[in-house]
């Protein structure tokens, strides 16, 4: 017979440190998001804060070893880790293949290291839905750490920037000229920069990468510095992990790190209105069958009309909210 | 919203070079629309430290070693003691004689595929024996 856990339960081992409750918890919030606040109320006196720090990057560059390889210096000093790794969910099949945790297998079984793989189950932006609330668990735990890790991102799924205090942009030999470094997006946001596969060169990206801070203005006073390594050696995690501890120091001399704080609860809160706002709507205005009625609509009968359709549409759900 | 998703680990207990049955196993299963994690090349303490982190419905163990029986048992062990044995469904695959099936069931495996197993048995079976 399955073992029905129920959330009071789960709570009070949670509280004495229990790994499986704070699995079943992560499941919990990962299926349904809408009883969050029935674990998080709860936690309301804990004071707990975490750093969290973001790893980001293009797939294949390196971002779970280098998490695992950060992860064992920081446990070396005492501290706890909580890690978070996203990887795609197909528009397919809707399953995925989390290859994340396979990359760290010599730290998984450190009583201070909790790893939870994430799907990121059609959530744009390089995470998944769960990833706020799952970093907002650990912090709860206790962990002194917590590091997620984001899916392969291309250019535009940067999300990370608003959830973690220090983001690391990994990036690797052959990445791209001057014309890549001047575009916006994933290039922007890193805090640090890092070119993981040093032993395949990668001097030519580092210059591209200076060439391109130093066209910058960095209003908050961090200029963002440049780390080499070679992750499976081991190699230049020392001189990134520094570079980590200077940005965490000059956010907390700034009092920049509240202004981080307050991007992350923004960030939240914002999507639970959207998210509500977008179950109201597909409840209420228009649904997926709908939708596929003007589609088919539109191939038989000409493109153009969609607009008309959907305007129109626009104009009755206006009318209605007026009435209301 | 989100659903729930069934969630596997695919894990290769012991030295044991043979990945490919078990990386074909996991796409499938990915194919069906469940979340695979992939454990790789695991002892039995990181097998079930990762089930748990994981809080995977089932452990998938691709054994070509001809030590089934032994890693099997230690898994089952393990699960035991940490307390969620209950909540696992355990499947074996990869090179293991006809002959040695009923004995692994008697020991608390779902299933066994051998060669020639087919992919779409296992994700029916995955799906149907998952006790949600």
């Amino acid at each position: 017979m399955k073992v029905a856990y129920d959330i009071n339960t789960l709570i009070s081992k949670f509280k004495e440190k229990d790994k499986i409750a704070l699995s079943k918890l992560i499941t919990i919030i990962e299926n349904e998001p809408e009883r969050a606040h029935e674990i998080f109320k709860h936690f309301e006196n804990i004071k707990h804060d975490s750093y969290i720090i973001g790893i980001t990057g293009s797939p294949g560059v390196g971002k779970s070893t280098l998490t695992g390889q950060i992860t064992k210096k920081v446990l070396e000093e005492g501290k706890s880790v909580g890690i978070i790794c996203v990887d795609p969910t197909s528009p397919f099949s809707g399953g995925a293949f989390l290859g994340d945790r396979v990359r760290m297998t010599d730290i998984s079984l450190h009583p201070n290291v909790f790893l939870r793989s994430l799907a990121s189950r059609g959530y744009k932006g390089g995470i998944s839905r769960a990833v706020f609330d799952i970093s907002l668990l650990y912090e709860a735990y206790g962990m002194d750490i917590i590091i997620i890790e984001t899916v392969g991102v291309g250019q535009a799924e940067f999300d990370i920037y608003n959830l973690a205090y220090t983001v690391v942009v990994v990036l690797v030999p052959g990445y791209g000229d001057a014309i890549q470094m001047q575009k916006a997006g994933i290039i922007e946001i890193g805090d640090i920069y890092n070119i993981n596969k040093k032993d395949l060169g990668g001097e030519d990206i580092a210059v591209q990468i200076e060439m391109m801070l130093d066209d910058t203005v960095f209003h908050s006073g961090w200029r963002p510095p440049v780390s080499m390594t070679d992750a499976i050696a081991g190699e230049g995690i020392d001189d990134l992990i520094q570079n980590i501890r200077d940005h965490k120091e000059h956010l907390e001399l700034s009092d920049a790190i509240n202004e981080k704080k307050k991007s992350r609860f923004t960030y939240k809160i914002k999507e639970l209105i959207y998210s509500k706002i977008q179950k109201l709507i597909s409840e209420s205005f228009i649904n997926e069958n709908e939708i596929k009625e003007i589609v088919d609509h539109a191939v038989d009968d000409g493109k153009f009309k969609i607009y008309r359709t959907i305007y129109k549409k626009f104009e009755d759900v206006n009318f209605e909210i007026k009435k209301k | 919203m989100s659903e729930r998703k069934i969630r596997v680990l695919m894990s290769k207990p012991g030295i044991d070079g043979h990945w490919r049955g078990g990386i074909v196993v996991s796409r499938a299963i990915r194919d069906a629309g469940m979340e695979l994690i992939f454990g790789g090349f695991q002892n039995v303490e990181q097998i079930v430290e990762s089930a748990i982190q994981e809080d995977v419905d089932v452990i998938g163990l691709s054994i070509h070693s001809g030590a089934h029986f032994a890693y099997t048992q230690q898994v089952i062990d393990l699960l035991k003691e940490r307390g969620v044995l209950d909540n696992i469904m355990i499947l074996v695959g990869g090179v293991v004689p006809a002959k040695d099936f009923p004995k692994l069931k008697e020991m608390g495996v779902a299933n066994i595929y051998g060669p020639g197993s087919m992919t779409s048995d296992i994700v029916e079976f995955i799906k149907t024996h998952v006790k949600k």
